[in-house]
């Protein structure tokens, strides 16, 4: 297996292979598609080209590829069984419309034998063309239907709705089949001509018309009326003459041979070929233009949710600097010497927070503690007149950073002892149980204690 | 191809910053989320790209818990008769040994805001401001980068936005973004990119394709819920099981259909959570209320009678159940030949073969069961409320969506939209029922007509 796909698929082929393999994953769930989506990525390119590199990668692997081989190489052989039918169709309508030459040719049988079934299918698809907006939808069912029968490798079912999904897009269907079918007929046609001028050439036929019920002036209005496209051309008509005699009893043919025989060629080639061939050449014209807009459907589900993998609007980096083996972990202390008093002091309540609350008149208030400034000050001031008891009023719903911890472990280690306060949340306002949680590991950490009731008989008098 | 445009995300501890990646980069388990301060330790990148292209990277940072004592060291960084700017003394500060040790978090988040071109500053709106906060932005504004402040949970009630408005308008930061990133407002995005770009303008066209690619994404993710949701009705519509009339036979066909019906809705919600990005538990169905079923005799619904080739006006419609149901009562001979010579003149053997078995299931007494319209009702109802919930919110969320039957009864009432009528009388479209064709064109054609249905109402 090699990386890169095989460069010699047509564009429709690979078109076809994204179809059958995005259908398959829709019916049989996801592929195993790791890698493929890695070669993928690694090839580059805009979405879609990595979305068809991706199932050419994955076609290839699981064999569709080789499927579609199988395929178009039955579809070669089965359009050379149809060209082959064609001609011999063509030839064979050709001599029997004008037979062995024993008894002379009645012109409009051989006409209607030569131009009535084209025609009518002609008008058909035509008909169908304009009314049913899905022409070939039934014929595309019927070979759906059909390759569902007959498929025998369940990796390449998929492939015919493929091609039939692929084909609607554009309404490509149409001009493939039209292409096909004006194809065939043009075949038909001009082996019935090259047989026609080969009869013609190498046997003597004569011409006449019969009626039972219609005028001589019909057959002569009908003949000029039909020769006239024919005759700019070149190709001859029997004069008004030539014709009334052809349909008389007493006739001798050879006056009139040569232009019943222009006139008829000229007849068939205008009328049964000419329309057959502009029709494949403007069928041929679409198709070409159909494929070569065809593109990738990208707001299909299934491409949407490959875009995610293939061009991945958002992907992790990893860590570019990791997590250290240990926080730095602020420490608490006691300051045993000379200490006496108590000191109630609050960190970063709110603003609107009144505080303090009604103190005995042995405890100071230190106020709340917010900048820098503030805790310099409180610092300096309790190093300098330790108190015996301190408490520090805590927000339980601000978060318990190092910062806070290690101001509350410098705060206690000016005191020779120290409870902190974590604060009720304010009247129509609740705490939030697992941030509290966190402060009373934080402050168990520390080591100091903590309880939601105000201090104020322990700051008083040292108990509880 | 330029290089991506580098963004730190930068805040205090526990203020969602690694939420607010979560919901930028659209990825539900990106970093650790939790209430506990200091969760994320180290700086972890994301990348979001357009087209392959790579144009943000972002990255979380570890939350500043002690900007104060760091603010205080950084002044001591600086040598008697010596004037430092903001970077160099950060670039000092980050030399010391105390960028190893007591400051090693702070460290990582100052070098990874100086490798960046600018950072978002996280807030939590909900906290006064305080003097830390400050500091922290002092900190940060020495690293000479431009500073976008982004109010986190202002969905919430009692936030201090004009408070943190003003503060930040003293310390010069007059741009900012209220952002949720739990529930992020619909332009949320849009504003933060926008804000940015103005902060950057060297990187307006790179934010402003991320931005449009986003909204394009959004819209495509919108209308493909949508079609998620068109799928489950019209599945559930031609949901369709034959019962033998046996009491017992019914009951568990009615629990069969029951948990189909179940798991299909189940099916439906798991996509629209993998289409959004969620995981699958992150919303959680109530149970149905389906009671009974519908014991549906839809053999002579119009549209299934239409469906046969046979047309009848809407008045007619009704006579011609009536005489069929007479004629079934009879011997439904007649009405038999009559239909499936319809159903053959119409063009389908398959639908007449079909058809025949459902007619010969009628005469051999059993019973179609279908699902009741209250519970397509319901389950557009509530796979609606469920989109509309998964498009407005943001990948940091925790809760689970619940989804409960609506309290009204409006479900209850009004007229279905007419693709589910005519789904009804087509079972080969449910992918619930054996031998479904799912890619027939006329049940993508209800799909779509659907589709326009649920988007429009």
């Amino acid at each position: 297996m090699t990386a890169t796909p095989n460069p010699t698929l047509s564009t429709l082929d690979r078109f076809w292979l994204t179809e059958a393999v995005r259908l398959r994953e829709e019916h049989a769930g996801p592929l195993e598609d790791d890698e493929a989506n890695r070669q993928a990525r690694a090839q580059g390119g805009e979405l879609p080209e990595l979305i068809e590199y991706r199932a050419l990668w994955l076609a290839r692997r699981d064999g569709l590829l080789i499927g579609l081989q199988h395929w178009r190489q039955g579809a070669r052989l089965a359009g050379l069984a149809l060209a082959l039918l064609a001609v011999f169709t063509g030839a064979g309508l050709a001599w029997t419309a004008l037979g062995d030459g024993a008894r002379p040719v009645n012109v409009f049988w051989a006409l209607g034998s030569l131009l009535g079934l084209n025609l009518l299918t002609l008008l058909g698809w035509l008909l169908g063309f304009v009314l049913v907006g899905d022409s070939g939808g039934a014929l595309g069912r019927l070979w759906l239907w059909l390759s569902e029968k007959l498929a025998r490798d369940a990796r390449a079912v998929q492939l015919a709705p493929a091609l039939l999904a692929v084909l609607d897009q554009r309404r490509l269907g149409r001009w493939l089949l039209g292409l096909g079918v004006h194809g065939l007929w043009l075949l038909m046609m001009c082996s019935a001509l090259l047989t026609l001028l080969a009869l013609l050439a190498t046997r003597r036929y004569g011409f006449v018309w019969e009626t039972t019920i219609l005028g001589e002036g019909t057959f002569v209005g009908l003949t000029q009326a039909l020769g006239a496209l024919p005759s700019l051309f070149g190709f001859g008509t029997p004069d008004i003459e030539q014709i009334r005699a052809s349909g008389t009893l007493t006739n001798d043919f050879d006056s009139a041979r040569q232009s019943w025989a222009g006139w008829l060629v000229g007849v068939v080639l205008i009328y049964g070929l000419l329309p057959r061939l502009l029709l494949m050449v403007f069928c041929l014209w679409r198709w070409r233009c159909g494929r070569s807009s065809l593109r990738l459907d990208l707001d299909l589900p299934a491409y949407r949710l490959l875009r995610e993998r293939l061009q991945p609007p958002s992907e992790r980096l990893g860590i570019s600097d990791a997590a250290p083996q240990r926080l730095h972990a602020p420490s608490a202390g006691a300051q045993l010497n000379g200490s006496e008093g108590a000191v109630l002091v609050a960190i970063e309540l709110e603003p609107n927070r009144p505080w303090p609350p009604r103190l005995p008149k042995s405890v100071a208030d230190a106020g709340v503690l917010d900048d820098r400034e503030q805790r310099r000050r409180l610092l300096d001031q309790l190093t300098r007149f330790p108190p015996q008891r301190l408490a520090i009023a805590c927000d339980p719903r601000r978060s318990p950073d190092r910062g806070t911890l290690a101001l509350i472990g410098e705060l206690s280690r000016c005191a020779a002892s120290t409870r902190v306060w974590l604060l009720q949340a304010p009247a129509g306002q609740a705490l939030d149980s697992r941030r509290l949680q966190d402060w009373h590991q934080a402050l168990d950490g520390l080591g100091l204690a903590h309880s939601s009731s105000a201090p104020m008989s322990w700051l008083e008098s040292g108990h509880d | 191809m330029s290089k991506p445009l580098k963004l730190a995300v930068v805040g205090h501890t526990n203020v969602g910053k690694t939420s607010l990646l979560r919901t930028l980069t659209r990825d539900a388990s990106f970093g650790e989320v939790s209430h506990r301060p200091s969760t994320t330790r180290h700086v972890e990148g994301a990348r979001l790209s357009v087209d392959g292209e790579p144009l943000l990277e972002l990255y979380d940072t570890p939350g500043l818990e002690d900007a104060i004592a760091l603010l205080d060291h950084l002044e001591r960084m600086e040598r008697p008769g010596e004037r430092l700017d903001g970077p160099a003394r950060t670039a000092r500060f980050l030399e010391s040994s105390e960028a190893r040790q007591r400051f090693e978090q702070e460290a990582k988040v100052l070098r990874q805001l100086l490798a960046s071109d600018a950072g978002l500053y996280v807030i939590d709106a909900r906290e006064p401001v305080l003097a830390k906060y400050k500091d922290e932005l002092a900190v940060l504004a020495g690293c000479g980068k431009p500073l976008l402040p982004v109010l986190n949970f202002v969905a919430q009630p009692g936030h201090g936005e004009a408070q943190w408005r003003e503060a930040l308008a003293r310390l010069g930061l007059h741009a900012l973004v209220r952002f949720d990133s739990v529930a992020p407002p619909i332009d949320g995005e849009r504003r933060l990119y926008e804000s940015l770009a103005l902060l950057l303008e060297q990187s307006r066209a790179k934010l402003q394709r991320l931005i449009d690619d986003h909204e394009a994404q959004a819209a495509a993710r919108l209308s493909e819920g949508y079609r998620l949701i068109a799928e489950l009705l019209v599945d559930v519509a031609a949901c369709r099981r034959s019962v033998a009339g046996q009491p017992k036979l019914e009951r568990s066909a009615i629990r069969e259909l029951h948990d189909a019906v179940r798991a299909r809705e189940q099916r439906c919600v798991e996509a629209l959570l993998r289409l959004f990005g969620f995981r699958l538990e992150d919303a959680a169905a109530a149970d149905l209320p389906l009671l009974n079923g519908r014991w549906g005799d839809d053999l002579f619904n119009p549209e299934t009678l239409k469906q046969l080739g046979v047309k009848i006006g809407g008045g007619m419609a009704a006579g011609a159940a009536a005489g069929a149901g007479v004629d079934l009562m009879v011997g439904g001979i007649t009405l038999g030949a009559a239909a499936l010579l319809g159903a053959i003149a119409g063009g389908g053997a398959q639908t007449a073969r079909h058809y025949g078995n459902r007619l010969l299931g009628k005469l051999k007494g059993e019973r179609e069961l279908t699902v009741d319209d209250a519970v397509l009702r319901l389950l557009a109802l509530r796979q609606r409320q469920l989109l509309a919930a998964l498009a407005s919110r943001g990948h940091a969320a925790m809760e689970a969506i619940r989804l409960d039957a609506p309290d009204d009864n409006t479900w209850r009432e009004g007229k279905l939209p007419d693709a589910l009528q005519r789904c009804r009388a087509h079972p080969q479209w449910s992918s619930l029922n054996p031998g479904a064709r799912l890619e027939q064109a006329e049940r993508q054609q209800q799909l779509a007509e659907l589709l326009i249905n649920l988007q429009r109402n």
